[in-house]
């Protein structure tokens, strides 16, 4: 079954390319409209274009990776909204930090001739 | 099998109260959390606390679970289950909780998985009219920064869930060949259409979406769309400046130090940076390095600068 000879064609997902309707978040993150709209409301997922309709509303892919995420969260940790969106935005500033903080080093090692 | 010790895996002992487990697992359950900790194996060491807490948490499974453990460990470290084992704790009449079991080991679907029917999955299949779309799948991919440079072919392993004849929830393992294409940045994603778990009932089959990791490179790090290395110079060449020969990702070029540069400095080459429809810059710092030993002439050399340039002071913004 598997095509393993077949080269595949991809699509880049950028922040400015592909994006999905409010129903298919829902069909991809399994959940309901209900639960992505309070998820929007808490800030922690932003559809592209802030229009009140929720039914116009379009996210990114960084937005469908953040709804899975808040997802397992939720339901290992079991977590509420306002846990949710602090937790993910602590998530963020430790994962922007250790990524300064590698960066630093690894600037500092070179400079100081430790490479 | 290799027989997995729950009690072990909470950290907590065999006669540890409901209360203890409970208090273990959740506090495991932060630590490991595949989104929140950044081990290696962490996905592994959440999925066997599910597993763990899942048996452990019930009293009746927990002492199935103790007498297994009891009476089923072999002489030479392996396991068998005592003969004519059942469990009767409802798990093997597909009457799981809420814990996805289809993420636990066989060591647990062969004790509380029960026999005919039941087999993996949410309790005995799907009805054939359900029609749902097949789930997405996610995977990683980490790219060498030349291959980013250049694209690539990687083939890529991932598991699939799909449902068999009898309707049951099973993995299968899929490896695909995947044409990366160039430029590619950190945490960007890569659709392929379709190639993730198949639908059920005439449903749309899922996406594979991949996820692109940066390996680390010995010379250069990445900065958004920069290239930045850093490169060492002669303080003669510092102060002179100087055409030096600078490493880039696929080659090399000759960059002109400018007379009179302190260390650390940065020097940009345009467009050397990621390849793309708006291509980043590759950025030099430059860092002065000593020899380890200077010659009797060049050490006069120096008390000569030092007479020289008396009037430098290099500590001045520390207001000695």
């Amino acid at each position: 079954m598997s095509d393993k000879n077949s080269i595949l064609t991809v699509e880049v997902m950028d922040s400015d390319g592909s994006t999905f309707t409010l129903h298919e978040v829902c069909e991809r993150g399994e959940c309901h409209a209900e639960f992505v709209i309070k998820l929007v409301s808490y800030g922690i997922i932003t559809p592209v274009e802030p229009v009140a309709e929720a039914r116009q509303w379009l996210f990114d892919v960084a937005a469908l990776a953040r709804l899975h995420k808040a997802r397992r969260l939720q339901r290992d940790l079991k977590m509420n909204l306002p846990g949710l969106a602090m937790s993910l935005e602590l998530l963020d500033e430790v994962q922007d930090m250790r990524k300064e903080v590698d960066r630093l080093s690894r600037q500092l090692q070179q400079l100081t001739g430790e490479w | 099998m290799d027989f997995k010790d729950y009690y072990a895996v909470l950290g907590v002992s065999e006669s540890a109260s409901p209360e203890e487990i409970k208090k273990s697992y959740r506090k495991l359950a932060r630590k490991y959390h595949p989104d929140v900790s950044k081990e290696d194996n962490a996905d592994e060491k959440f999925k066997d606390l599910g597993e763990a807490y899942e048996v452990l948490k019930d009293p009746e499974k927990r002492g199935e679970y103790d007498q297994l453990r009891k009476y089923g460990a072999q002489a030479d470290g392996s396991f068998q289950p005592p003969p004519g084992w059942q469990s009767e704790s409802g798990f093997g009449r597909g009457g799981y909780t809420d814990a996805d079991s289809s993420q636990f080991s066989d060591f647990f679907e062969q004790m509380f998985g029960g026999g005919q029917g039941a087999g993996r999955g949410a309790g005995g299949g799907f009805r054939q009219n359900v029609r749902m779309r097949g789930e997405d799948v996610r995977a990683r991919l980490p790219l060498f920064l030349e291959e980013v440079f250049n694209g690539c072919e990687k083939q890529v392993s991932f598991t699939v869930h799909e449902a068999d004849e009898q309707g049951r929830i099973v993995a299968r393992q899929k490896t695909l060949k995947v044409k990366i294409p160039v430029g590619m940045r950190e945490g960007q994603h890569l659709r392929l259409k379709g190639q993730g778990s198949p639908g059920i009932g005439g449903g749309a089959p899922g996406d594979l979406l991949i996820e692109v990791e940066l390996a680390r490179h010995p010379l250069f790090s990445i900065e958004g769309r920069d290239v930045v290395v850093t490169v060492p110079v002669a303080p003669w060449e510092a102060a002179l400046g100087a055409t030096i020969t600078v490493p880039t990702v696929d080659s090399k070029v000759n960059v002109k130090v400018p007379k009179g540069t302190s260390s650390g400095r940065k020097l940009r080459l345009k467009g050397k940076g990621l390849p793309g429809k708006h291509p980043g810059d590759q950025m030099v710092i430059i860092q002065i390095v000593m020899p380890e030993q200077h010659s009797a002439e060049a050490e006069k050399l120096y008390e000569q600068l030092a007479e020289a340039e008396k009037a430098f002071d290099p500590r001045s913004k520390l207001h000695l």
